[in-house]
């Protein structure tokens, strides 16, 4: 399921268009300036590429290192480099990002329905995100 | 009153210098996903923040709704905003007196 969700952000990042009003897309690769749509233009058309190539590898990372203990047939465990533990927390971070928008979380305060399997995906997420963190 | 005087022109000349040589910030908006451990650790890591700076910055975020996290040229500026979407936290940059 995590390299599904995974692959879903990489694909959503590789066929997207500038102008998209995907909200998730305007979650991942944010406007720079506020309120001057000119210079938010300008500094998408020379970072984007390079943003979205960056956040598709880090997905890729992921992808990776989890498919071998997808197959195993038992626990196992997933050992992650420096560089590894990088790519992870960026590529859980773009996940919970997009899935937060698909749900439309927009205030701190939003109320999520516990019962909806996709918010018992986006607290599992935050959770193995944040003993990540705890670990850097 | 003098000296009163000319201690506030001095404060008004350097902030003016100051503002010429560094007239934009990297600002830091809230969002309802990103975790505050996270939100601290990317202060902590990539603006080498001490925890409780890190800590600091990431509540007025959380509290207020945003925060300067680095001020410099509109290049440095940019930089630091890109470093910040990539790590999904959502930036934008502005001149240092809007």
């Amino acid at each position: 399921m995590l390299t599904q969700l995974a692959s879903q952000v990489a694909e959503l990042l590789e066929t997207r268009a500038d102008t998209s009003p995907d909200a998730a897309l305007k979650r991942l690769l944010p406007e720079a300036y506020r309120g001057d749509p000119e210079a938010a233009a300008e500094f998408r058309r020379f970072t984007s590429d390079d943003l979205a190539g960056r956040k598709v590898a880090n997905a890729r990372v992921l992808i990776e290192s989890v498919r071998d203990a997808a197959a195993a047939t038992s626990a196992t465990r997933v050992t992650l480099d420096a560089a590894e533990a990088q790519a992870w927390i960026r590529a859980l971070t773009d996940i919970r990002l997009s899935i937060g928008a698909r749900l439309g979380i927009e205030t701190d305060d939003a109320v999520l329905d516990q019962g909806e399997p996709m918010v018992e995906v986006y607290n599992w997420l935050g959770f193995a995100q944040e003993s990540l963190v705890v670990l850097l | 009153m003098s000296d009163t005087l000319s201690e506030t022109d001095l404060d008004v000349r350097l902030d003016v210098d100051l503002r010429l040589g560094e007239p934009w910030v990297t600002l830091v908006w809230n969002d309802p996903v990103n975790l505050m451990s996270y939100v601290s650790y990317v202060f902590r890591s990539y603006f080498g923040f001490s925890q409780a700076e890190a800590d600091k910055r990431m509540l007025l975020v959380h509290n207020e709704g945003r925060a300067v996290v680095a001020t410099g040229t509109r290049e440095e500026m940019e930089r630091h905003v890109e470093a910040m979407h990539d790590f999904g936290l959502w930036a934008t940059l502005t001149k240092a007196d809007e």
